[in-house]
């Protein structure tokens, strides 16, 4: 046949060519692996090591106004404000504002550039429309440098870029809370209120039996709030009282625990209860949970774990994450007569952000002292999720 | 036999060339009609018109004056496609110089004009292979043209020439490239074959002994077709 | 498949002549495989761009940019602290070169984690977790992908130093990224991530920021935004579209990268050319059973089919060869792309062929379209044979010879309207190039004229020595013109495109080499190693200049800084010259009186351009130009335009002291020394390099040395048309080997004859290569005035209008002889393979084929 050359010669140069041409187009890359996406909040993972930062070992002696600004010896710390808020008109709203510094390395940056830093700062917003049945929620994080955010006092400000607590005279208080994201802002002024509460022993919390598994704590509980709220362009005038919870220390939480359950609850009577719960993994609270009850008048009283018992009355599972969460309580100080049935003023108020946790306004109605009483307050709940909490 | 109609009619049919200022009248005032089933020899020497003629006759040039006529179709009013087709269909063609496709074997050559005119089917393969056996070649079917003698050539060139039927066969001096013998062998092919299929060959050469063979015998002489009477 | 045994004839007639077939295959293939190669090669290089510019740029919607130094940080800082600030991310970029591995140049990307995620999300691997503690904490914390750090062989964990304008800057791979798809692994090749501060840090931008990112929302709602962003920006800060950088690079490499894809498709015309001959011969050769068929009822339709047919096929198979060719020329090509692309114009890291599907379509288009364009003639031809039963060859010759006179008359017309294109006073490329392809239709027209007239006149001469077979050599080129003419103007074509293309290249060389010599005047110049090339850029660190410019025995010295400004909206280089004490002013001008011009430039908004940015910004003397200065905007009169073969993108030069006027910047680039008079020069150079230390890695060099270094470069970035050049006449060679092969095969019959009448081989031979080396001395002689023609279009208008540059014509003897040397060497060749054939064949068998 002729051409057969011709045919098999041309074959066969293109099949050189083919080859040549995949070689030179062969994808060397290794094969994809499976990985997470880089997450910022990995940064706020905890302290790898205490080495190199103050910790809380004893009680020490707190000075106000100086001790609410900025301890930046300490691994964490956090300014956290929560409140419930009412219109004229009865609408009702809940707020959390809290910033939280973190370092991530013991003592100060020595760069050339004014962005290099060793804290960073977090910030939560979340606005609870409780009459209007819905939730809010943001995060966001800087780092302390250029401006972008830091605490400082005299006067006291802390700021995370356009959000910020600052005062409105010299000192610290009376303050004012300002921060905005997306459709939802926020602009209160927070009095004193009663004098600050020193948690645990003298100030003090202990979280574990290790000495420095600790952190200084104090609280304003009891916070007359007015101000602004804007939902989705709406702006409504309110006021309320608010709590504001400081603590800095440097300390993870104990590989035997798994979260916490917060309470910070204001009675009808002029008094106020702060529990936490610490939960360990088989669900039964640790020995180191502790609380305060502030009487309306006269001295603040140590709760200890053995004080309080909590009982949870029925649990609310997130359509978000899927996570269950308990959703109504039986709280009782039986030393003090105090018995109070804890209801959320709205069921989801699950905050969507790195480390979800759920945090919320609650109502509340009990005895005390054989006397009716009710009363507003804030719920934590962390280490819900599949994640556990480290810190706080 | 009822008279058919003609195969090929001519009327008045003159064909001139310009050479120069000059006009040469190749052929005259041709007037012919050929049927079915007709032997037809033509004589002529060399220059006397006998290739135009059949270039007429064919499509292949028309005439300066005068009608053609073939299968009963007017070739001047054909289109230049459709005269190729007409000659694709209707006529055979034998030439002096056999004019084989050299790329196709003996076997394709033979199916050329019947694919062409559609019919590439299992029967025209039967009819290739009966004429190559006709032809007495049905060993060479794979050949190609160039391994043959130039009588087996020729013979495929007849086999060609009348694979698809046509009514017409033209044929130039087939065996004007044969030496005698062979020359003759093809006639014979040439002859019974043309008289199986009932076609109307027109023969054009200068081998007197043709004529005896012939049904019809004509001469051109000097641009005039003259017909001689054949022998009954 | 009423045409099955046509095609089945077809294709045997194809195979029937395996050498031309595979030859002429070969011519397309070549075609194809060049244009595919110059095409991939450069759509690599600018995906290779794009890619890397999206991944820095990521899903940025809009950019704050300041001047050449980028903009203040504070900017950030109080657009940031803003209510209800954008959403926005500060980015601090640049280059560096590693000093490990293969040495690459890495994008130093500086970002701020906490801003980021809006913008860029960047995946790290093994664990998923990369500890930001370190990267936001350790100076020099740097992540990089897995695909990277191979190259420069590091691992997690591992130092890497990196030098910052010849100073070396300790980073630390604290962690690889994972980079998802091979895409974003190409995107993210020679990207090193760091946090903002070690980015500062590292590139010396200490306070400031290449960019800021923005992302707002599209529509009114972005412009509403936008409008009220402006009144709180800075003077000197611009927003503007991410994309605009992109669009920047595609403008500034743009005739780069045309010129190159001329130059492929002039490889494609010769080609084209040679399917033209192939096709001709193909269908000359079969005339008489063209005639046959014809007779036997093949209708003309049939027959044009039938050629475009075979032309087809052998398009088909010779552009799949050339597509993969292509391909693999491509891989090789794209390295010569890119080095020259960061040699002249930006630092893009290519890696790996994009094999663009455009591309690939284009490159089938192209192959079957030239072979069927260049078989439409033969097809017709073919069609137009007379279906006669009779048909003498001589006749044939009698009507091509007959034609050859009008053929040439047409061929005067085309020419005619060829140089009217290229007249035309316009600066667009397309008619250049089309006046450019019309010279070469209408030369190769002229062809068959040409060559009965002067075979005619060498039958004297050769007859003389060689007798009778002379003459019949000189005669076979007429008596044969319909294949001779058509292979001759082939092979013209082919040739002169060798010619035109290298008498460009060495008078582009010849005018660089004036220019260096005219324009380096100081005895020794010191700069710090830039990342591209020729546009210098690179800064001394402080101090280091002046100790320089201190070195004793230097009698003077200037200093130049040459910095990336936008002129009218363009990143252009603009360059602060500050000529000391030095009178020397090694410029030349094309507009303004170089008497006046110094003068004029002292007033503190004058400007210099350079020819290149005169012609691409339709500037000169009087005109304005608007340059983004760290104060924003401003206007500056052009006083002169200059020549300068540096940049074809163009520059502005401006005096120092204007520079520092309108920026914040008193960094230097580069400083010439002039020698105190007596001074070795070599000397001197020893003694800067000691007083310059190693701190900072500085190009040292002598005026000859430079001058050696440039002509370097230039030659480097020559290199791909160097290539091109080579392949053309590969294409050439190819051609004429094909097209006298094919008409010393195609008369083996005559040969026969003559064998038969007692020729023995070696006269043969002789025969034969008389008259191939004929054929191949026409080729040649008529590829020279065309070739020269070629060069001129080349130089004076097409790289005017592409470069913008004045260069002088330089015909060069070397290039002349070794386009004769390789017409005659293929037409050698090409009469070899026939002669040994037809002598080894018995010419009985010949005789009878037919």
């Amino acid at each position: 046949m002729r051409g057969r050359g011709l045919v098999i010669g041309v074959t066969v140069v293109l099949v050189g060519l083919a080859a040549g041409a995949a070689y030179v187009t062969r994808d060397t890359s290794p094969p994809l692996e499976n990985a997470p996406t880089m997450k910022v909040s990995e940064a706020l993972g905890g302290a790898s090591g205490a080495e190199g930062y103050t910790r809380a070992l004893e009680p020490r002696e707190f000075h106000f106004p100086e001790d609410h600004g900025p301890h930046p010896g300490f691994h964490t710390e956090w300014w956290y404000w929560t409140g419930n808020l009412t219109t004229a008109d009865g609408h009702e709203f809940g707020y959390q504002f809290t910033l939280f510094r973190s370092a991530l390395a013991p003592g100060e940056a020595e760069r050339a550039s004014a962005w290099g830093t060793r804290h960073i700062y977090m910030g939560h917003l979340a606005l609870s429309d409780i009459t209007g049945g819905r939730f809010h929620a943001t995060e966001r994080f800087s780092r302390e440098a250029m401006d972008l955010a830091g605490a400082r006092n005299g006067p006291f400000r802390v700021w995370l870029e356009d959000w910020s607590a600052e005062a409105i005279g010299d000192g610290v208080l009376p303050l004012r809370l300002t921060a905005r994201s997306g459709n939802v802002s926020l602009s209160l002024e927070l009095e004193a209120g009663k004098p600050p509460v020193l948690q645990g022993d003298r100030g003090l919390s202990q979280k574990g039996p290790q000495k420095g598994n600790a952190s200084y704590y104090y609280s304003l509980t009891r916070m007359p709030t007015r101000g602004q709220v804007t939902v989705d362009g709406r702006a409504y005038e309110v006021t309320g009282r608010s709590w504001m919870d400081r603590e800095w220390g440097t300390s993870a939480l104990g590989q035997e625990l798994v979260g916490w359950d917060w309470f910070a609850l204001q009675l009808s009577d002029g008094g106020e209860l702060m529990y936490y719960q610490l939960r360990r993994h088989d669900g039964t609270a640790d020995a180191f949970s502790a609380g305060t009850l502030v009487p309306s008048e006269g001295a603040p009283v140590h709760l200890s774990r053995q004080d309080i018992r909590l009982e949870v009355a029925d649990t609310w599972t997130s359509p978000h994450s899927g996570v269950a969460y308990p959703a109504r309580w039986k709280l009782s100080v039986p030393s003090r007569g105090l018995t109070l049935d804890i209801t959320p003023a709205l069921a989801d108020q699950e905050l969507p952000v790195s480390v979800r946790y759920w945090e919320g306004a609650v109502r509340f109605s009990g005895t005390h002292a054989g006397q009716p009483v009710q009363g507003r307050g804030y719920v934590e709940l962390t280490g819900y999720g599949d994640t556990p909490v480290r810190g706080r | 036999m009822p008279p058919a109609q003609p195969v090929v009619e001519l009327q008045d049919v003159s064909k001139s060339y310009a050479e120069g200022d000059a006009v040469r009248e190749v052929l005259a005032n041709v007037r012919i009609t050929l049927h079915a089933g007709e032997f037809i020899v033509l004589l002529g020497r060399s220059g006397s018109g006998k290739s135009t003629l059949l270039n007429l006759i064919s499509g292949i040039d028309l005439p300066s004056r005068g009608t053609v006529r073939v299968d009963g179709r007017e070739l001047v009013t054909l289109s230049e496609h459709e005269r190729t087709l007409l000659r694709r269909e209707r006529i055979g063609f034998i030439f002096q110089a056999f004019n084989l496709l050299p790329t196709l074997t003996v076997e394709e050559n033979i199916l050329l004009p019947l694919e062409l005119t559609g019919r590439d089917g299992l029967d025209s393969r039967n009819r290739v292979r009966e004429l190559l056996d006709t032809v007495g070649l049905g060993n060479r079917a794979a050949s190609f043209p160039d391994r043959l003698s130039g009588g087996e050539q020729q013979r495929v060139a007849v086999a060609r020439a009348l694979a698809h039927t046509p009514p017409l066969l033209l044929a130039d001096e087939p065996t004007g490239n044969l030496d005698e013998q062979t020359g003759r062998k093809v006639l014979d092919l040439l002859e019974g074959l043309t008289r199986r299929e009932k076609a109307c060959a027109l023969i054009v050469t200068h081998d007197p002994g043709l004529v005896a063979r012939a049904d019809r015998v004509l001469s051109l002489e000097a641009g005039r077709l003259v017909e001689r009477e054949a022998r009954a | 498949m009423k045409q099955r045994l046509l095609i089945r004839s077809s294709l045997r007639h194809l195979g029937s002549h395996p050498w031309l077939t595979a030859l002429s295959l070969l011519g397309i293939a070549l075609g194809v495989a060049v244009v595919v190669s110059i095409d991939l090669a450069n759509a690599s290089a600018m995906r290779a761009f794009e890619r890397s510019t999206d991944t820095v740029a990521g899903r940025a919607t809009h950019q704050l940019v300041g001047g050449p130094s980028g903009l203040p940080e504070s900017v950030y800082r109080d657009l940031r602290l803003q209510p209800g600030a954008p959403v926005s991310a500060p980015v601090v970029e640049g280059h560096v070169r590693a000093r490990s591995g293969d040495q690459r140049i890495l994008t130093v990307l500086g970002v701020d984690p906490f801003a980021e995620a809006p913008f860029r999300s960047f995946v790290p691997r093994g664990g998923g977790r990369v500890d930001m503690g370190a990267f936001l904490t350790e100076p020099g914390a740097a992540l990089m992908t897995g695909r990277t750090a191979r190259a420069l062989n590091v691992k997690a964990g591992d130092p890497l130093q990196v030098a910052m304008e010849g100073v070396v800057k300790p980073l630390r791979v604290v962690a690889l990224l994972q980079s998802g798809d091979e895409n974003r692994a190409q995107a993210m090749e020679g990207l090193v991530l760091t946090d903002i501060s070690t980015a500062q840090e590292v590139l010396g931008q200490v306070g400031r920021l290449s960019r800021i990112d923005l992302k707002l929302p599209d529509g009114e709602a972005g412009e509403a935004r936008l409008a009220s962003l402006r009144p709180l920006l800075p003077e000197g800060v611009e927003v503007i579209r991410p994309h605009t950088r992109g669009n920047a690079v595609e403008q500034m490499t743009r005739a780069f990268r045309t010129n190159l894809t001329a130059l492929s498709l002039l490889a494609l015309v010769v080609g084209t050319f040679l399917i033209y001959n192939t096709m001709t011969f193909s269908v000359v050769q079969r005339r008489e059973q063209l005639g046959r068929l014809r007779a036997v009822g093949i209708t003309r339709r049939e027959l044009f089919a039938l050629v475009l047919g075979e032309a087809a096929v052998l398009g088909m198979v010779g552009t799949v060869a050339g597509l993969l060719l292509g391909v693999v020329l491509g891989r090789g090509l794209m390295e010569l792309v890119t080095r020259t692309l960061n040699d002249l114009y930006l630092v893009v890291s290519v890696r790996s062929l994009s094999l663009e599907s455009f591309t690939l379509v284009k490159g089938v288009l192209l192959g079957l379209g030239a072979t069927l364009a260049a078989a439409m003639l033969p097809a017709w031809e073919a069609a137009r044979s007379a279906p006669a039963v009779t048909l003498r060859r001589s006749m044939l010759e009698d009507v091509s010879r007959n034609r050859a006179p009008r053929l040439a008359l047409l061929g005067l017309v085309i020419l005619a309207l060829g140089v009217g294109l290229l007249s035309l006073p316009t600066p667009e490329l397309l008619p250049a190039y089309a006046g450019l392809f019309s010279v070469l239709l209408g030369a190769s027209l002229l062809v068959p004229w040409l060559t009965a007239k002067l075979a005619g006149l060498a039958a004297g001469p050769l007859g003389r020595p060689f007798g009778l077979l002379g003459r019949m050599a000189a005669r076979g080129v007429t008596s044969n013109l319909s294949r001779t003419a058509v292979a001759l103007a082939a092979l013209m074509v082919a040739v002169a495109t060798t010619v035109g293309v290298g008498l460009m290249v060495t008078s582009f060389r010849g005018t660089v080499a004036d220019w260096l010599e005219s324009s380096l005047e100081a005895d020794v110049y010191v700069s710090p190693p830039a990342l591209v090339t020729r546009r210098g850029g690179a800064t001394f660190a402080p101090g280091l200049a002046e100790q320089v410019r201190a070195t004793p025995g230097v009698a003077s010295s200037s200093t130049l800084r040459t910095v990336q400004v936008r002129v009218d909206g363009v990143p252009t280089d603009v360059r602060a010259v500050d000529f000391g004490a030095t009178p020397v002013r090694p410029y030349r001008f094309k507009e303004g009186d170089p008497a006046r011009v110094w003068k004029e430039l002292e007033a503190p908004d004058a400007v210099l351009v350079s020819e290149p940015l005169a012609f691409h910004r339709r500037l000169g003397v009087g005109g304005t130009v608007e340059l983004a200065t760290d104060q924003g905007p401003r206007r500056f009169r052009v006083v002169g335009v200059y020549f300068d073969y540096g940049s074809d993108t163009g520059t502005v030069l401006m005096l120092r002291s204007t520079y520092l006027l309108h920026f914040q910047d008193a960094r230097v680039s580069g400083v010439a020394l002039y020698a105190e008079p007596g001074q070795d020069v070599d000397a001197l150079v020893a003694r800067v390099r000691e007083r310059a230390g190693t701190g900072q890695a500085l190009g040292i060099q002598s005026n000859r040395a430079l001058r050696q270094l440039s002509l370097e470069v230039f030659d480097r970035t020559f290199t791909i048309t160097h290539v091109l050049r080579l392949l053309a006449v590969g294409v050439a060679f190819i051609g004429v080997l094909s097209a006298l092969m094919a008409l010393q095969l195609e008369r083996a019959r005559e040969l026969a004859v003559l064998r038969a009448t007692g020729l023995t081989p070696r006269q043969l031979w002789g025969l034969v290569s008389l008259q191939t080396g004929l054929l191949g001395l026409l080729a040649g002689l008529f590829s020279l005035p065309l070739g020269v023609a070629l060069a001129y279009v080349l130089v004076h208008v097409i790289n005017q209008r592409s470069f913008g540059w004045t260069l002088q014509l330089l015909v060069s003897g070397d290039v002349l002889t070794q386009a004769m040397v390789l017409a005659l060497a293929a037409a050698a060749l090409a009469g070899l393979y026939p002669s040994w054939k037809m002598s080894r064949a018995n010419p009985a068998l010949a005789l009878r084929e037919e």
